[in-house]
């Protein structure tokens, strides 16, 4: 199980970009209204990184899919084919959003773009008259997405999509799905941790992102949050059968003690 | 006077074809070298649907080249404000500015493509109404996050509307001095018609124009740098981008004169020697300008050749027109930019 991490300060993108999670979404600040402006934060961490996948959240029902669609494009390739997108419906019912995340997807498939829905119609001929035989029947979004199939996640299930749902109980874990991914919250009780993970993994979970502490509320660790315990001590907990936590527990080389990451 | 550079427009066209995600690599290349030889900002262009991948979605490229820099402005040149929604816009740009420190230009402009408005559902005759909208939108959210807001207008009535809104404005590479000249003369008529401070008691928003420059002392770069323009500004035949006949300005219709009105956009570079550009920039300030966009991401310039002669305009020249400063205009580093600003 690949372990990645949710995150409300922009100071730990370095870091846990420098642990080697393997997915970082970093939240929109906190408002009263929707937060609507996750490709903004996404591209904080394409610009910051360059190996760890870039977790998109993207809300429905606040802009029409078409500009969606343009700024996930664009976002992957920033991030050099990092992103992973991450739907949330938001107020939208199943059959809005499932037109919404359908709609999307036809954006970056990279086909001329041709949609009749409950919602939006693309193109529209709202300008036929003035476009008169240039009035285009289908729509070029571009750029298309620097990767061939932009992995999609939806923040909850979604009658009608049959992308990946961020499971946020292990009972909801699909195992047989070829991902099935997951969200929990880590403490920095090594104990109660690495139980959490294994359960995630034993479970089925193929990915699990980490809510971490809050940098003041987080417990210290040498080599810091990141590297010194999601990195050193929960990763290698799932990564194969029984680890031998002698490998995490031993002393740092001389060289690496006292690092703050 | 003040220098960033433009327009990124992150294509990957027919004469110059490369990978799509490569722009964009160099940009956030770019962005660290320009704030190190001392440029004041970077300016981005947007456009939809269009084969070259011109780039759709600004605030995103935005946010990625500030996240990279600490102290070059990013602008928009121009974001075309009514193809968006109006509060979600303005919170994203709220959110780049609050991420930056306030180095957000946000350049807004009214789109003139048909079928950009047809792609997202919107009437062009709304796009006044809703660009209107937008604006209201951007003062609420990113006005207070520490964004700037500019004005692309094109005509003497846009640009004193932007002044007496308190927005400075960016003007066309491919406008004539002439036309430069009466613009900024009718922003600073705008912002005293509204009533706001005159200088030197109160400062005014600046006046910032693309233009077309290249240092170089080689005749043969010379020409191969106007052929770049030119090629260049082929682009906008692609795009239908015309300039309306204005007081003794002529028309500039890309789609039914390519030629002439390449040759007209052409017309306006300044290129060669040292003494050249400074003094065509000396011309340019007097003519109302208070900054300058170097319009030199264009059409088949190689990158190197384009380092390099930012590196020498940033050694040869900025120190000389640095102290160039008309009456006292507002604190923010760069100004904003025209519709296409081509």
């Amino acid at each position: 199980m690949r372990i990645g991490a949710i995150l409300h300060e922009p100071t730990d993108v370095q870091a846990a970009a420098d642990a080697g999670l393997f997915a970082l979404l970093l939240e929109p600040p906190a408002r009263p209204d929707p937060a609507d402006t996750g490709c903004i934060a996404a591209a904080e961490v394409a610009s910051r990184t360059r190996d760890c996948r870039v977790v998109v959240r993207l809300l429905l029902g606040t802009e029409h899919p078409v500009t969606l669609a343009e700024e996930v494009a664009v976002l992957d390739h920033l991030s050099k084919g990092r992103v992973v997108v991450l739907v949330d419906p938001g107020e939208l019912d199943d059959a809005a959003a499932a037109e919404d995340i359908g709609l999307l997807r036809a954006c970056w498939s990279g086909r001329p773009v041709r949609h009749t829905g409950a919602r939006w119609t693309v193109p529209s001929g709202i300008m036929a008259e003035a476009l008169g035989p240039a009035a285009p029947k289908t729509l070029a979004v571009t750029p298309c997405p620097a990767q061939v199939d932009l992995p999609v996640w939806t923040s909850r299930a979604v009658d009608g999509s049959d992308a990946p749902v961020l499971a946020e109980r292990i009972e909801e874990v699909d195992a047989r799905a070829q991902v099935a991914v997951g969200v929990a919250e880590v403490t920095g009780n090594l104990e109660q941790d690495r139980e959490l993970v294994r359960s995630w993994a034993d479970a089925g979970a193929t990915h699990l992102l980490l809510k971490v502490p809050t940098p003041q509320s987080r417990p210290t660790f040498e080599r810091g949050f990141f590297t010194g315990y999601i990195a050193r001590h929960l990763q290698p907990e799932v990564s194969m059968p029984a680890f031998p936590r002698i490998m995490a527990e031993s002393a740092l080389p001389a060289i690496l003690r006292g690092a703050r990451r | 006077m003040r220098f960033g550079v433009g327009l990124y427009c992150l294509q990957s066209t027919a004469s110059t074809p490369r990978h799509p995600s490569v722009p964009y690599r160099e940009l956030l290349e770019d962005a660290p070298s320009l704030e190190a030889w001392g440029y004041d900002g970077l300016w981005l262009s947007e456009h939809h649907f269009f084969y070259d991948g011109y780039c759709p979605a600004l605030l995103p490229v935005a946010a990625a080249a500030l996240a990279v820099t600490t102290r070059l402005r990013v602008g928009t040149g121009m974001m075309l404000l009514p193809l968006q929604e109006p509060a979600r816009v303005a919170r994203l740009a709220a959110d780049v500015a609050a991420r930056s420190g306030g180095r957000l230009d946000v350049g807004v402009g009214l789109g003139y493509r048909d079928v950009e408005f047809d792609g997202k559902g919107i009437r062009r005759q709304d796009r006044v109404a809703r660009h209107r909208d937008g604006l209201v939108e951007l003062e609420r959210w990113a006005v207070p996050a520490g964004a700037t807001v500019w004005n692309g207008s094109a005509t003497s009535k846009g640009v004193a509307r932007a002044a007496a809104r308190g927005q400075g404005v960016l003007l066309s590479g491919a406008n004539p001095l002439s036309l430069v000249t009466d613009l900024a003369a009718a922003h600073r008529q705008g912002w005293e018609d509204a009533g706001r401070p005159v200088p030197p008691s109160g400062a005014r928003p600046r006046v910032s124009a693309l233009r077309n420059v290249w240092l170089t002392d080689s005749p043969s770069e010379r020409l191969a740098v106007l052929d770049w323009q030119r090629a260049s500004y082929v682009l906008y035949a692609g795009l239908g981008w015309s300039v309306a006949e204005q007081g003794s300005t002529e028309a500039m219709d890309f789609r039914t004169n390519l030629d002439k009105a390449v040759a007209q956009a052409v017309d306006t570079s300044i290129v060669g020697p040292a003494e050249v550009v400074l003094d065509g920039l000396r011309e340019v300030h007097e003519s109302g300008v208070d900054d300058v966009v170097l319009r030199v991401i264009v059409e088949g310039a190689p990158r190197d050749a384009v380092h390099r002669m930012l590196q020498r305009f940033a050694a040869e020249v900025m120190p000389e027109l640095a102290p160039l400063e008309h009456s006292p205009s507002s604190s923010p580093l760069m100004p904003s930019a025209a519709e296409v600003t081509p």
